[in-house]
């Protein structure tokens, strides 16, 4: 199933806390390039980047889901739910440890706030 | 010259509040008021003109570290609203300054021709995430069924003990993930040039998911976002049951503008 949050020019979309800090982490402008005298040292929350790097994990967990995978295909001569059980646990299961921490971010966000930022003034609407 | 309503830097060490940055926008813009941003409690935004130029800030309590999901978002959603009316440069998350003083001279007007070029650039666009995911099952049968030695190590590991088979699995865990990573490579190119004179520009962002597909920042011409629609609209049918694809946007325009360096 394809999901399309949103199209042209239709507002921002609602997103979580996990979309937000990837968009928005280690992005934009660094004004410690800019200003050098008058910038204030602010301690922020260290925020873990999230990026795939290959372990043996990662193999492990590839290989895991492959064997998996081939238990399900043997079993499709088998009653329907058993076999949908099973799929549904190898997927559970096999969900990467990297959507699992998305999960969890996502339970902060979604607070379903709006904010609205600046309009230009040609529009004399307020 | 900036309003100094609010006159926080003394000749003192012991400052407590600074002008948090969230980007910088023309100087005719205007500004919804009541609207709060980052910092506990929250500080309202307001703009410091300098000339054609303003940047969007708020007072924030610097005794205090930033950073909660509340601060993340504030961030990004004044940035985000503020895309659909007028052009912004964002800053990254977590720039303060001492004073309005300080924003007005030392950001705008020392940099006065930089930002004003930048901004006459980014009028009338706006960025666009493409994100894909694969679906894992499909995008694994697919693999096997193209790649032979990673067929002959899966019937090897098949039922057999996962730890006597451990380097087997390593093995083909290896190849999977490294044949994602092409796949990948591949998928991410076929959006990227399919896009290529329906944007002003592209990046492609780092995975950080070993199931991406095609993580991609457009900056788009208002007027060509039904293109982008409709790019996406066709990948998805010729990627169906495969890749999963997400649009977000239009927003600030995060990953195109310069750093400085």
């Amino acid at each position: 199933m394809t999901v399309m949050q949103s199209g042209g020019g239709r507002g921002p979309s609602p997103t979580g806390l996990a979309d937000v800090i990837e968009t928005i982490l280690d992005k934009g402008m660094v004004i410690d390039a800019y200003v050098r005298v008058s910038l204030v040292g602010i301690e922020v929350l260290t925020i873990d980047a999230r990026v795939v790097i290959a372990s043996v994990d990662t193999y492990l967990r590839f290989a895991e889901a492959v064997n998996r995978l081939d238990i399900s295909q043997e079993k499709q001569g088998l009653p329907g739910l058993v076999g949908d059980m099973q799929e549904g646990g190898a997927k559970h299961k096999t969900k990467g440890m990297l959507d699992a921490a998305t999960d969890k971010l996502r339970e902060f966000g979604d607070s379903g706030r709006e904010r609205q930022g600046a309009r230009r003034g040609r529009r004399e609407e307020d | 010259m900036p309003a100094s309503t609010q006159e926080k830097s003394g000749p003192d060490t012991g400052q407590q509040t600074g002008v948090y940055v969230y980007g910088i926008v023309p100087g005719d813009v205007k500004l919804h008021s009541g609207v709060h941003g980052v910092g506990d409690p929250p500080g309202e935004i307001r703009l410091v003109r300098s000339g054609d130029l303003a940047a969007l800030v708020s007072d924030v309590d610097i005794t205090r570290p930033l950073g909660t999901p509340g601060d993340l978002q504030a961030h990004q959603e004044i940035l985000d609203a503020t895309v659909a009316d007028a052009p912004v440069l964002p800053s990254r998350f977590g720039a303060v300054l001492t004073s309005e003083e300080a924003v007005a001279a030392e950001l705008l007007d020392a940099n006065h021709d930089e930002f004003a070029a930048a901004l006459r650039q980014l009028e009338g666009r706006a960025q666009y995430i493409v994100r894909g995911r694969y679906a894992e099952q499909v995008i694994l049968e697919e693999i096997l069924s193209e790649n032979s030695r990673a067929a002959r190590l899966r019937d090897r590991i098949r039922g057999a003990d996962p730890d006597a088979t451990r380097e087997l699995r390593i093995q083909l865990g290896e190849i999977l993930n490294n044949t994602v990573a092409n796949k990948r490579q591949a998928d991410t190119r076929l959006l990227v040039s399919a896009m290529k004179d329906r944007c002003a520009a592209s990046v492609v962002r780092t995975a950080t998911s070993e199931m991406d597909a095609v993580y991609v920042a457009f900056l788009i011409d208002a007027d060509q976002a039904g293109e982008l629609e409709r790019v996406v609209a066709d990948l998805s049918d010729r990627w169906r049951g495969r890749v999963e694809l997400q649009v977000r946007g239009p927003m600030a325009p995060y990953d195109f503008v310069g750093n400085g360096g």
